[in-house]
């Protein structure tokens, strides 16, 4: 944060900053490897937002109106498409993604949510914006978690439309779509069991666990760790929640409920250690 | 038909020039520093600045002495744009939501975390039920009473956006909340209990000493009003909580939202007496007064449908991009408002939020920029009409 205030009022270089955000990566990096996460995540630290290196690597979408996101104090820019068929011009390089020493998770807007606004379909920029990008991913990236915050908030919500974008990125990889911060059961309720993605992710803050549709066949992305509070989670609660879900869901992975940029860097440091501690509970139980 | 005139006003928050910054840092000036003094001394024109270049040529500085040559030099940024209604850009102050739970008790700071791109804010959590520790805007308003020469304007942080930018470890549950156990009432109201106590317990105390010491307008701050949807009704009532029986103008500042949240739930909130809302982050920037050049101004008409008529402050200036609006931008950005609430005397011109992100020499062009389009919609409103001399401002 000091090395980003100090670049913007001219008392450092970009590549002090580069250093900096080197050192942070690491350490963030290591808290997830102590912790014994299985795929780990560089922590976005270079993105403004969700959405603004998409939006900046692309021709015929731009960053637009500053707006909230969700309930947060948190805000982005919206995207706006100024051609009816944007296309990234260059897949998003090691400054947004830095290189990880194990299997990774990458992190990308959904095709629902980066169209949401723009008149374009999900599908369109699915096609043309995401599709390249997933496909320039590294043999590391075990899974891509396409972030979906607004479709079950979105009033008549059109799965077809939805479906039909995850189709269109047509691509040999792991994909997860995780809805993050809101209640899933509305999107559930649509049913989601033949979506092209492997997984599906789910705030068990908002989402209570009897809303799971039977016979749930996908890996589950149980968002159990809350990123939007101060308090931290009993690991032994989580482990216990987890076994419950067990019962339900065959493959169930444990995940925050969205990103953890909405907690301050210790308290995320804490809440990663705490998942770390659920998942060796429940595999002791589990043994 | 009475002249139309618009009153002007700035809205919160300015840039801390460097010299402010790094003596509150404890870090050294350089002579770039003391030549900012120097040069925005003399271009807005501060009365005795050169007593401030010798402060500031010294290696050991009072803060609290140039945080009020600070709030000098933002006055005098303000009016010498023509800003009509003016406050220092809250210099003395940490940040609209640092200052304030920091002088109030029942909070522990949390840390520090994103707002947006490179802007960051520190986030407390509240561990107790609050209150006021000490009023924590006298001294600052007092001080401006005596340097200002337009009228004040006094920004107050409201109870709503204060519990909202919290953490809650106090009034909601504890545990037991994995699972979707704690259903959305029980929030709401926890979060209602929340907010009326800081309404009643740290707002309202606040504003009772600013009026005793002879406010007449205060500004309550609500950018986190709209934050969540369904809790409307527990800002209208933290606001109306905080201001009832007080006799001063109450206006509030609302921002970077989805505008229509707020109705039907504002209907409720007659003591506010002015919306000072950001229009121009949603709008385009090409000229013309039709509905369909004016995309971000399209919800005015539910603000003009407000059953006690209130004012709206109308916001001109995207306060989060260089772009310094022409003066016929502006202009037509007023015109289009003019037509569609009907009554001039409704309409007061401000830009969207504070200016504290962009430099001074950003923000006093914006402001100027704001002034003479606000001078432009007045001549081409002047000039349909016939002029009686009468001069057409909201009384206040």
């Amino acid at each position: 944060m000091q090395a980003t205030r100090d670049l913007d009022r001219g008392r450092t270089t970009a590549e002090a900053v580069d250093e900096q955000i080197e050192r942070d990566c690491a350490a963030f990096v290591a808290v997830q490897q102590d912790a014994g996460l299985d795929l780990l995540a560089d922590g976005m630290l270079r993105w403004q937002d969700l959405f603004r290196p998409l939006l900046e690597a692309s021709e015929g979408l731009e960053p637009g109106a500053l707006t909230r996101f969700l309930d947060t104090n948190t805000f982005y820019r919206a995207p706006r498409a100024t051609k009816a068929a944007p296309q990234l011009a260059e897949p998003l390089g090691e400054g947004y993604l830095r290189p990880l020493p194990a299997p990774r998770i990458v992190t990308l807007p959904s095709p629902w949510a980066l169209a949401k606004g723009t008149g374009l379909t999900p599908r369109v920029v699915a096609g043309g914006i995401l599709k390249p990008q997933i496909e320039a991913l590294g043999p590391e990236t075990d899974l891509v978690v396409l972030s979906e915050p607004f479709f079950p908030r979105d009033p008549g919500p059109k799965l077809d439309d939805l479906a039909s974008a995850l189709e269109a990125l047509g691509v040999d990889r792991r994909l997860a779509l995780q809805f993050v911060f809101c209640d899933a059961r509305p999107a559930l309720e649509l049913g989601l069991g033949d979506l092209p993605v492997d997984a599906i992710g789910v705030d068990f803050y908002l989402t209570r666990p009897i809303d799971l549709p039977d016979g749930f066949a996908k890996t589950l992305l149980a968002g159990v760790v809350d990123a939007r509070s101060s308090l931290l989670e009993d690991p032994r609660e989580l482990a216990d929640f987890a076994a419950r879900l067990q019962e339900r869901v065959e493959d169930v992975a444990l995940v925050p409920n969205g990103d953890l940029q909405f907690v301050a860097e210790p308290i995320a440091r804490e809440k990663i250690a705490r998942l770390g501690q659920a998942r060796f509970a429940l595999a002791e139980e589990a043994a | 038909m009475k002249e139309v005139k618009f009153l002007t006003h700035e809205i919160g928050s300015l840039a801390k020039p460097p010299w402010l910054v790094k003596t509150n840092a404890g870090r050294p000036l350089q002579q770039a520093d003391i030549e900012h003094a120097r040069l925005w001394g003399e271009k807005v024109g501060v009365p005795g600045y050169d007593r401030l270049i010798a402060v500031l040529d010294q290696p050991e500085r009072d803060p609290n002495e140039v945080a009020r040559w600070s709030s000098r030099y933002a006055l005098r940024l303000f009016e010498s744009a023509g800003v009509d209604v003016v406050y220092d850009g809250e210099q003395q102050r940490s940040e609209m939501y640092a200052w304030a739970v920091a002088h109030a008790n029942g909070f522990v700071e949390r840390g520090t975390v994103r707002s947006f791109d490179n802007k960051y804010y520190t986030k407390s959590a509240v561990v107790a039920a609050p209150s006021l520790r000490e009023p924590y805007h006298n001294e600052e308003f007092e001080f401006l009473q005596s340097a200002a020469e337009h009228e004040l304007k006094i920004p107050v942080t409201g109870a709503y956006t204060l519990a909202i930018w919290s953490y809650d470890e106090h009034f909601g549950p504890r545990g037991g909340r994995l699972g979707g156990a704690v259903r959305r009432q029980a929030e709401i109201a926890a979060r209602r209990e929340f907010a009326l106590d800081l309404a009643h317990d740290v707002i309202r105390p606040n504003l009772q000493a600013l009026i005793d010491l002879g406010a007449t307008w205060i500004q309550i701050d609500e950018p986190g009003a709209s934050t969540e949807s369904d809790e409307l009704e527990v800002f209208v009532e933290s606001f109306n909580e905080s201001v009832e029986g007080l006799d001063c103008m109450f206006s509030t500042h609302l921002c970077f939202s989805d505008y229509d949240l707020f109705f039907p739930s504002i209907e409720g909130m007659s003591g506010c007496k002015q919306y000072c809302v950001g229009f121009a982050n949603y709008d385009s920037r090409e000229l013309g007064t039709s509905g369909a050049d004016r995309p971000g101004y399209e919800v005015i008409s539910k603000f003009r449908d407000l059953p006690y008529e209130p004012i709206l402050g109308l916001g001109v200036l995207d306060i989060h991009r260089d772009f310094i609006e022409p003066p016929e931008l502006v202009r037509d950005r007023i015109l289009y408002a003019v037509d569609v609430l009907g009554d001039p005397a409704r309409i007061q011109i401000c830009p969207d939020c504070g200016l504290r992100t962009r430099s001074w020499e950003v923000a006093y062009d914006k402001l100027v920029s704001m002034v003479n389009g606000t001078r432009l919609a007045e001549a081409a409103l002047n000039g349909a009409h016939a002029v009686t001399g009468e001069t057409n401002v909201f009384p206040r």
